[in-house]
């Protein structure tokens, strides 16, 4: 087992073959990061049964951050609240935020999470998974992690990682889809997940390998010098035009001046 | 007794005045009820859908009907084509009260309103919100600072309104360029969404639709105010203008349905045109009312002529580019459906129906815009172009007269 202090890329491998659903994780998070009983920062879905007795099967999926490596809530946030440590966690810095909710529309996955039911006085948050920067930094495994009792969620070097769960497909090719979700997904992120059934079943988006910030940035990142242009064409054109119409208004004077000399000297 | 002589008439209020009121009070009611409970007290917003009504409503539509503003400022003082003139001071006030009803609308949907000036000193320069936080901001002082003539005459301080008047033309650029941007961002929100918007109305080229399509809402909520107001206020409609007006909006919407179908055939997207149900329906509801019917109706000139028709044609675009707005906030997203991942106890709302306060939010803001409107045609020479009123003999402060008229 590396030590969890030298891992230069943090994440997560979930296999969905070998989760039993106990949502243990759950649990062990709230307890973890003090998390009341109406919210939670990691859920558990299962996705039901499916075939015919006796040949049943149920899928389920934990589902939380999926510490992007190029976030979107980070790119959408306009005050900058989210921020990306360079090993891996997206944390969200309550002391900014503002309340606008554009990092829910943001995320393609749904994960931040609102106080709906909060007021001003005790502040409305969003909220979301921090992959427990206080263990972590303490070399340990984020708490959902240690508790899972079935290996189903795994944490180390994200290769590492993506490298197992290759290896685990090769092992198997029968029971896993061939693909490791989160490896290319959305830029990639440190959230990786293996299944057997198809990943939309799970919940998840279907994601190429470019993240969706990638237009709304571009567009911003010619927003300056588009409104520069824009703002010197606009000045030229009031010059223009009024030049224009000061010179024709003194052709037109010097025309009725030539046509009608007596008439102006009146 | 006397006192009560003297008071009375200025306390008498039209039924229209103690409706909008009724609603005033009713929507301040719901907002102290969100500061108290939170959002979700009053509202069906949800983790699934984060943003509702208020953002299309209040966010998208306010923003696209006070375009008026910065289109008639730049005919004005940019293009100097003063017989527009008489226009030009509704629709910067409507823009003006259209602004400060967002920023109202704003100050409800926020998670921290207090926080809402964090937008000025934490940039993060990739987020396309901040962009239209900043925009708004300097926009609203620009349009306080175009509007501020008309009061300052009101008030007779003909010396500052000269003032202004002298320095106009660099805050009028400023504020076509800030609207430029802030309209066409209105679009560039959604860009973050391509795994979420329909792709009808997922497009790169978003932006410029907006901008475009924010040009003809500019003119058609010209043409709706000025006939709406005319006939409220009773006074003249300068229909030789407004047909003027009316003639170039077949232009801006012929150039917006090219530039939306080119881009729609070149992104290979034409095949979901007939195919996608209830968006299919929504797109040609869009493109029939908000386009194409304006823009044949706008061709004719009988049509350009008749006061009624230029107001139905208005209204119609108004209808078409509005539901636009709509399905690009709110009908055309599609969010995660919270039901096959996330625990039942946090999906309450897993579809969203904008809830009766959340409404009556909204349309309480509208009618204080709406009041404000009146109030600003009552007491301010809103309907005078600058020549006239220099030349007017000097119009009696209305309170006094009418209490010493009683």
């Amino acid at each position: 087992m590396t030590d969890i202090n030298n891992i230069q890329h943090k994440a997560f491998l979930f296999d969905a073959t070998r989760c039993i659903d106990c949502r243990a994780c759950m649990i062990a998070c709230s307890v973890e990061n003090n998390i009341p009983m109406d919210k939670t920062r990691i859920w558990v879905a299962g996705v039901g049964l499916k075939g015919e007795y006796p040949n049943l099967d149920r899928a389920s999926m934990v589902y939380h951050c999926m510490h992007c490596d190029e976030p979107d809530c980070m790119s959408a946030c306009p005050v900058g609240a989210y921020s990306k440590r360079t090993d891996g966690p997206v944390v969200y810095n309550p002391d900014l935020c503002i309340g606008c909710r554009y990092c829910m529309n943001a995320c393609p996955f749904g994960v931040p999470h609102f106080d709906y039911n909060k007021g001003l006085i005790e502040g409305a948050f969003i909220d979301k998974c921090t992959m427990c920067p206080q263990r972590i930094d303490n070399g340990q495994e984020p708490a959902c992690v240690a508790t899972c009792p079935t290996d189903a969620l795994m944490f180390g070097e994200r290769a590492d990682l993506i490298k197992e769960a290759h290896a685990r497909i090769q092992a198997y090719p029968n029971r896993y889809i061939d693909h490791v979700y989160g490896e290319t997904e959305n830029g990639g992120t440190s959230y990786l997940i293996l299944s057997h059934v198809p990943f939309k079943e799970l919940g998840l988006p279907n994601l190429g390998p470019t993240p969706v910030k990638d237009v709304s940035e571009a567009v911003m990142g010619v927003t300056i010098p588009f409104a520069l242009t824009w703002g010197a064409i606009l000045t030229g054109v009031t010059v223009g035009v009024h030049t224009y119409n000061q010179k024709k208004e003194a052709a037109e004077k010097k025309l009725i001046e030539a046509e009608n000399p007596t008439k102006e000297t009146k | 007794m006397k006192m009560q002589i003297s008071i009375n008439p200025r306390l008498r209020l039209s039924p229209l005045v103690m409706v909008l009121l009724t609603l005033m009070g009713i929507a301040f009611v719901v907002a102290m009820i969100r500061y108290i409970y939170g959002i979700g007290a009053i509202s069906d917003l949800s983790y699934s859908y984060p943003w509702g009504f208020w953002i299309s409503f209040d966010l998208f539509t306010g923003v696209a009907i006070g375009s008026g503003a910065f289109v008639m400022a730049a005919t004005v003082y940019i293009f100097e084509l003063k017989e527009f003139q008489p226009l030009l001071k509704p629709s910067v006030l409507t823009g003006f009260l259209g602004y400060i009803m967002v920023v109202i609308a704003l100050l409800v949907d926020l998670g921290h309103p207090e926080r809402i000036w964090y937008m000025m000193i934490h940039w993060n320069e990739t987020s396309v919100l901040l962009e239209i936080g900043l925009c708004v901001m300097s926009y609203l002082t620009v349009l306080a600072i175009e509007f501020a003539p008309v009061v300052f005459e009101g008030v007779k301080w003909q010396k500052f309104a000269h003032l202004i008047h002298k320095f106009i033309m660099p805050f009028v650029i400023l504020g076509v360029v800030l609207s430029t941007l802030h309209q066409s961002s209105l679009g560039s929100l959604l860009l973050i969404q391509p795994a979420k918007l329909y792709p009808l109305w997922w497009t790169p080229i978003l932006p410029i639709l907006f901008f475009i399509s924010a040009v003809s809402i500019g003119l058609a909520m010209i043409i709706f105010e000025s006939s709406v107001s005319s006939r409220y206020f009773h006074r003249g409609l300068e229909i030789h203008l407004l047909e003027k007006l009316a003639k170039a909006i077949p232009v801006v919407l012929a150039i917006y349905l090219i530039v939306r179908f080119s881009q729609l055939t070149l992104a290979g997207d034409l095949k979901f045109l007939f195919t996608s149900g209830l968006m299919s329906i929504l797109f040609w509801t869009e493109i029939i009312v908000g386009s194409l019917i304006p823009l044949v109706l706008f061709s004719f000139n009988r049509f350009r002529q008749s006061p009624i028709w230029l107001l139905i044609g208005a209204i119609t675009l108004l209808v078409g580019m509005i539901l636009d707005r709509f399905d690009v906030s709110w009908f055309a997203v599609k969010h995660p459906d919270p039901l096959t991942y996330i625990p039942t106890f946090m999906a309450s709302n897993a579809h969203y129906m904008p809830s009766l306060p959340e409404i009556s939010l909204s349309i309480g803001i509208f009618s204080a815009g709406i009041l404000a409107f009146g109030l600003a045609a009552k007491y301010l020479p809103l309907f005078e172009s600058d020549e006239e009123h220099a030349h007017a003999p000097q119009p009696k402060p209305v309170i006094a007269t009418k209490a010493a008229s009683d």
